[in-house]
């Protein structure tokens, strides 16, 4: 009986153990791709910077309030692990972004989803920022707009009309990496929890091994 | 018969122009700069050369961008010591040559008006070959017609607003296309001065100012695909003093995608050569780095002839591809992307 339980336990932990090394491998590889996309990214940016001029791919090009056009959300699971899942907020259609035009109020920094971060290197700007990890939900904030702005902009417009491809593949380089970054997130709070379940099925084992073999000296002493 | 008066009025600064080419980097310069793992180390190379102790008066911390600043500075020292002794007609063409740089920056100005920036944050940032006096209020106009009824009619750039003057509001869309039309004008305008001029000077600047409007036509077309501008739209805007004028550019407000752009390319052996395909092993060039290795061979032939004024006008291209190379290398160190490091266009291949 006590065998069988200690084979299962192991059974167990081997199975804990390969599913760790497996979301490690992939950790690791995602990680790979996302600093290189990064890299690829920013060098994609400098090419747009030597066919346009370098002061017109700058700081200058973006206004100093944003809304960003992904939010994060994290959802927390039934095993103690969080979902981080990317939503692209949807465009508005013309007359829906008329009725909110009426409650033009200007409330400082909006506070719809995350804030887009901008990497403070040199004056360099990146498009659709990376956003932390750990965010909250959502909240159900009515967007509120300046008057005559179009809201959902594709922020490539702020770079002009007629922009070369290399400033295109700087953006959708920096897309995907939205889209990692959140897999990631998810995926190492996953590495975490079975890290933290594979402690306690070596626990386990152990004690199970020490029953197994205080059962055996209890058998040789009879 | 230039080369007997000539010299009387301009000939002191022709000389000067070839002295300051003499200074322009050569391969070895770039070969020396692409080694370097660090912009200190770039700077210490820079120093060896005509750029003197350029970097090294600032106290800031060095940046990609402050030696862009820096190397504008450069020319702007170099180009006003041209202009402060130049006489008429060679003062009005070094005039030309400023154009281009001030419909630049009145569209920065437009476009960081509409993103709310403050105009303290833009001046420091705007090419100082462009500089005029109005720069400061540009930001303020509404419309292209307020632009130029209120702001710009005393500039020389009032010149170029025939097409340009509408009631539409200057958004990111309208300020492209403020920028097209007037760089339209622009290019139509020196075209048509350096005919006038005549004798070497037309024979050495058309055929570089044509294949500019040609540029711009082609580059226009490429990028306009997947935006909001419509063909009728982008028509308008192409310059029509280039060899693509009246047929090409037809075909050219017509096409939707990048081959129908080649096929138009291929009935002008000049352009086929920049639309081919590349030689296997060679890297891959963008269209754009494809128009500027062009440009630099273009502007090199001014050299190679005297008595005339294309020498002034192929120098400043020069050395803003200069500029553009160093600013690569620059970048490159600072990102350590190596491996394309030597995408920049070595000027003089003969040095």
């Amino acid at each position: 009986m006590g065998v069988s339980e200690l084979e299962d336990s192991s059974r167990l932990l081997d199975e804990k153990l390969l599913l760790f090394m497996d979301q490690l491998a992939l950790l690791e590889e995602k990680r790979a791709t996302l600093n290189s996309l990064i890299e690829q990214g920013w060098f994609s940016m400098s090419k747009a910077r030597y066919s346009m001029g370098n002061k017109h791919v700058s700081a200058l090009q973006y206004a100093s309030e944003i809304e960003p056009l992904v939010s994060v959300h994290a959802r927390t699971l039934d095993n103690g692990e969080v979902d981080f899942c990317t939503e692209r907020v949807k465009q508005k259609c013309s007359n829906e972004a008329g009725k909110d035009a009426r409650l033009i109020e200007d409330i400082g920094p909006q506070e719809e989803g995350v804030r887009r971060r901008i990497k403070p290197k040199k004056d360099i700007t990146e498009k659709d920022a990376r956003e932390e990890a750990s965010s909250e939900k959502v909240p159900e904030v009515t967007p509120v707009r300046k008057g005559d702005q179009n809201p959902q902009q594709d922020p490539l417009k702020w770079f002009g009309i007629l922009v070369p491809q290399s400033l295109k593949q700087a953006q959708s380089s920096f897309k995907q990496v939205i889209e990692l970054s959140a897999e990631i997130a998810t995926l190492q709070t996953a590495v975490l929890n079975t890290r933290q379940e594979l402690k306690h099925s070596m626990k386990d084992k152990h004690i199970l091994q020490e029953e197994a073999s205080a059962a055996q000296l209890d058998k040789e002493a009879d | 018969m230039a080369e007997l008066s000539f010299n009387v009025n301009h000939g002191y600064l022709e000389g000067l122009v070839r002295g300051m080419k003499a200074g322009i980097l050569t391969r070895t310069d770039y070969h020396n700069l692409a080694q370097c793992d660090t912009l200190e180390d770039m700077k210490l190379h820079l120093q060896t050369t005509d750029y003197g102790k350029m970097l090294s008066s600032s106290e800031e911390d060095l940046t990609v961008s402050m030696v862009d600043s820096k190397l504008r500075e450069n020319l702007l020292t170099e180009f006003s010591c041209l202009r402060s002794n130049a006489l008429p007609p060679l003062s009005t063409f070094l005039d030309y040559i400023t154009y281009s740089y001030m419909i630049d920056n009145v569209v920065m100005l437009i476009t960081g008006a509409l993103k709310q920036r403050d105009v303290a944050e833009l001046l420091p940032r705007c090419h100082p070959l462009g500089a005029f006096d109005q720069m400061a209020a540009v930001g303020i106009a509404r419309t292209p017609t307020e632009l130029y009824s209120a702001i710009l009619v005393d500039t020389p750039l009032a010149q170029f607003f025939q097409d340009a003057v509408s009631e539409s509001n200057l958004d990111e869309m309208e300020a492209e296309i403020l920028r097209s039309k007037l760089f339209k004008a622009y290019l139509e305008s020196f075209h048509s001065f350096c005919k006038t001029i005549g004798g070497d000077t037309k024979d050495i600047m058309c055929p570089v100012l044509e294949f500019e409007a040609d540029r711009r036509a082609f580059i226009i077309t490429v990028n306009s695909f997947g935006t909001d501008l419509s063909c009728t739209d982008r028509s308008a805007l192409y310059p029509s003093c280039g060899k693509l004028y009246p047929e090409g550019l037809c075909l050219l407000a017509r096409a939707e995608d990048h081959e129908q752009v080649k096929a138009v390319a291929n009935c002008y052996p000049a352009y086929k050569i920049i639309f081919d395909d590349p030689e296997p092993g060679s890297g891959f060039k963008t269209l754009e780095d494809r128009f500027f290795e062009q440009e630099v061979k273009l502007n090199t032939l001014a050299f190679l002839q005297q008595f005339h004024f294309g020498v002034f006008y192929s120098y400043i291209k020069l050395k803003e591809q200069e500029s553009r190379n160093i600013v690569w290398i620059a970048e490159c160190v600072t990102q350590r992307q190596k491996s394309k490091i030597h995408n920049y266009i070595p000027i003089f291949q003969l040095n």
